[in-house]
């Protein structure tokens, strides 16, 4: 047995240093994995920043109230009573002044001008009640203050700064006929709601003639168990019928699409260029083996048998296909990890976002590009193997 | 035997490695021919809007209401030859999950501004006006649900409830809609504005967006100023666009789209040019000899040089036009599920000979340096190496 490893072992370093006379195949081979993983992990790093900029701002803790059947805070209506009845309901937190820790709030989408291409685009402008800030996890203003009750003033989150002009602290904003003072700067750990503008909820709901009108309730349950209390309370009562779901859940569903198709587009995109760099493997390692084929008989001659010239070769696809991987993951790295991006979320509103790369990604892109590599492998192997001693001394 | 057979044989001589180069090649343009159609699919509106019509949507936000006065006095602005006016309804069908492009607008005007896109028999047009409660949809979406004239269909809104409470609105389909061109989405359902704004429970006498016809494109910028000076200062602000100019902002919208479709054909290209490349250099090298003997027979430089390329460029072809093929393939199975993004997704002719040109520019760039190489070869050296 120990003679066969040795005999693996000398055929395979015999595989490895032939390689630099295949060097110009070898290398588009290697490139030509590395472009298909960096195609596939730059549309995973889109998604999955995607994701985590959603479904990150979900708390399990929060419930968030719509109409029926809305699925987005864009579409929903609730009304002052029901916002009222809600306020009587089961497992809501109350603060130290016994009131209960609710926060109605409207949402509306307003013309933005993006700092990349100049053009128009939707921004969402959202009115939270006293408690919004409180009812959302890791809130900090960066700069300036919070808007003052009453007044026309807004805070902009830290992404849509970045990627929207005309917001920067201190400026005057018109929206419509109205004009607003941006006095603030927050941050909300890279969430969606960093995407988002905040005022006044009575001040939005006057300056754009929806009076009385909300179109969500933002709630802190008393624990995320006190969630189920809450459904069955607005279940019961004909004049409520709302959803009732946890942030988490909310969001979830929010990131879910637009991360999927995201997916479901890079997927098949990576899988069809890995045929054509398949095609480029295979033909590197049947040269490889053509190459070697006086080499490889010689050695056959002289009893080494046919297992050893299998593996040498396999080794090589493999070793190949695992360089242009790594090369793949560590371009997408550093070309593609933490650039921002901003697409059109379930709201019909802009969300700011990063591509993030993270390690179990790495690993798909790699095990793709070994894949490529096995299979481009397997079959020269083979053929290696079976390699007839004869025809092969007289090969050249 | 006649150089092409000479051509045809020298690159199947390895055939598992030309049959690998035609595979690689052939993914390549599957990926192009797609991509490309989807990128034209989805720019679609934007290219075919046409020149004189506009769009007047909220200044704050397109989303945002507008009266339905505005409707009345866009109407009276001189260089204005038709005005119409839609509302999103955001309606659904049994699932929230299962969208249905629905909006409420005027019959009459709606279908003369859209006259060259659609058509709607007049006898189905009228149905549809004496009908309060009906309405009419694209032949696409028909053919989607298996929907006829005088089904019921029973449609909920995400955005808007009835006055009776409740969110279902039930509609009498009077018509099918047909689209004049293959570009058209048909894929929507329309209803009588004043039947819809008397039955829901808010936003009365709101319109969500004006469209209009000028008398001519070169009017477009005139009517455009004369429509947003009049309503500026006013509580209710307008923005005036052409439409294509909207459908482009629009667009934009969902992120730099050209942007990622050329960087993945351009990895897609690159990647097949090396492999290719290569494997050409790699042939013609260990056909040195054979070179040699042409030359000997008598065959010239630039004879060689051809048929290298020959061999390049039929290569590509081999591949290319297959692939092209697959796409369209992939296009025709794919148009009905990207109905709503893409619409019209095809592979169109103009596609095919850009394609037809890279497979030319790929053929002739990998088999420019063996061609050269070949061409340039002394007989003595040729024959004296291997």
């Amino acid at each position: 047995m120990g003679s066969l490893w040795r005999q693996v072992a000398a055929v395979t370093s015999i595989n490895l240093r032939s390689i630099s006379q295949r060097r110009w195949l070898s290398l588009s081979t290697v490139i030509a994995i590395a472009l298909v993983v960096v195609v596939l992990l730059a549309f995973l790093a889109m998604a999955n920043g995607f994701q985590r900029t959603i479904a990150g701002a979900g708390a399990d803790d929060i419930a968030i109230v719509l109409r029926a059947g809305s699925q987005a805070e864009i579409n929903s209506t609730v009304s002052r009573d029901q916002v009222r009845l809600i306020e009587d309901g089961p497992g809501i937190a109350r603060g130290p002044d016994g009131k209960p820790l609710i926060s109605p709030e409207l949402y509306l989408v307003v013309d933005g001008v993006k700092r990349s291409t100049k053009t128009k685009a939707n921004l969402p402008l959202r009115g939270i009640g006293e408690q919004g800030a409180n009812l959302r996890k890791g809130i900090a203003i960066t700069e300036g203050r919070m808007f003052g009750g009453g007044a026309n003033e807004i805070v902009v989150g830290k992404s849509l700064l970045r990627e929207f002009e005309g917001l920067d602290l201190g400026s005057t904003v018109s929206f419509g006929t109205t004009r607003w003072t941006v006095v603030g700067v927050f941050d909300a750990g890279g969430s969606v709601f960093e995407s988002e503008i905040w005022a006044d909820l009575p001040v939005v709901q006057s300056l754009f003639n929806r009076n009385n009108i909300f179109q969500t309730v933002r709630v802190r349950l008393t624990g995320p168990a006190a969630l189920n209390e809450l459904k069955s309370y607005s279940d019961n009562d004909p004049r409520l019928k709302l959803d009732v779901k946890s942030e988490a859940t909310y969001f979830a569903e929010q990131a879910s699409q637009t991360s999927d198709l995201i997916q479901k587009l890079g997927w098949p995109l990576a899988i069809a260029m890995a045929f054509g760099a398949l095609a480029g493997a295979l033909n590197t390692m049947y040269s490889s083996v053509a190459a070697r084929a006086t080499e490889i008989a010689t050695l056959r001659a002289i009893g080494f048998g046919g297992f050893p010239a299998f593996v040498g070769t396999l080794v090589e696809s493999l070793l190949l296909a695992a360089i242009g991987g790594l090369l793949g993951a560590a371009a997408t790295y550093l070309i593609f990890d933490g650039i921002t991006a901003s697409t059109l979320g379930g709201n019909f509103t802009q969300v700011v976002f990063d591509f993030k790369l993270s390690p179990a990604l790495i690993a798909e892109g790699v095990l793709l590009a070994l894949l490529v590599g096995l299979i481009g492998g397997l079959f020269p192997a083979i053929r290696a193997a079976r390699l007839p001693i004869v025809s092969g001394l007289y090969a050249n | 035997m006649n150089d092409f057979d000479l051509v045809r044989k020298n690159l199947f001589r390895r055939k598992l490695r030309a049959i690998l180069m035609i595979v690689s090649i052939l993914v390549a343009f599957m990926i192009f021919g797609v991509l490309a159609g989807f990128y034209r699919a989805f720019n679609a509106g934007e290219d075919r809007a046409a020149a004189d019509r506009m769009m007047v949507v909220n200044k704050i936000n397109f989303t945002q209401p507008l009266p339905i006065a505005y409707y009345n006095r866009v109407r009276a602005v001189e260089g204005v030859r038709q005005v119409t006016h839609a509302n999103w309804f955001g309606g659904y069908y049994q699932d929230p999950k299962n969208i249905i492009i629905s909006l409420a607008i005027e019959p009459a005007s709606y279908f003369d501004i859209y006259r060259s896109e659609v058509d709607l028999a007049p006898e189905a047009l009228q149905a549809f006006v004496r009908d309060r409660g009906s309405a009419v949809i694209g032949e696409s979406l028909a053919a989607k649900h298996g929907w006829k004239v005088g089904d019921r269909v029973p449609l909920q809104s995400n955005i808007f409830s009835q006055k009776s409470g409740g969110h279902t609105w039930d509609f009498t389909i009077a018509g099918i809609v047909k689209g004049k061109a293959e570009h058209v989405d048909t894929n929507f359902l329309l209803f009588q504005y004043n039947y819809f704004d008397e039955t829901r429970s808010f936003g009365k006498d709101t319109i969500g967006w004006l469209i209009l016809q000028t008398t001519a494109p070169e009017n477009n910028d005139r009517v455009a100023k004369t429509i947003d000076a009049m309503f500026a200062n006013s509580s209710a602000e307008t923005s005036t666009d052409t439409e294509k100019a909207f459908g482009k902002a629009f667009a934009a919208q969902f992120g730099n789209i050209a942007l990622i479709v050329t960087l993945v054909v351009g990895a897609a290209f690159v990647t097949i040019l090396m492999i290719v490349g290569n494997t050409m250099a790699l042939s013609i090298r260990e056909r040195t000899r054979e070179i040699g003997v042409l030359k000997t027979l008598g065959f010239s430089g630039p004879r060689i040089l051809g048929m290298v390329l020959g061999e390049s460029i039929l290569l590509a072809l081999l591949g290319g036009l297959p692939g092209l093929a697959a796409a369209a393939l992939i296009a025709i199975a794919l148009r009905n599920s990207l109905a709503n993004v893409a619409p019209a997704f095809s592979v169109s002719s103009e596609i095919v000979l850009q394609g037809i040109g890279l497979m030319l520019a790929l053929g002739l760039i990998t088999g420019l340096i063996p061609a050269v190489n070949a061409m340039r070869l002394k007989i003595a050296a040729a024959l004296g190496r291997g």
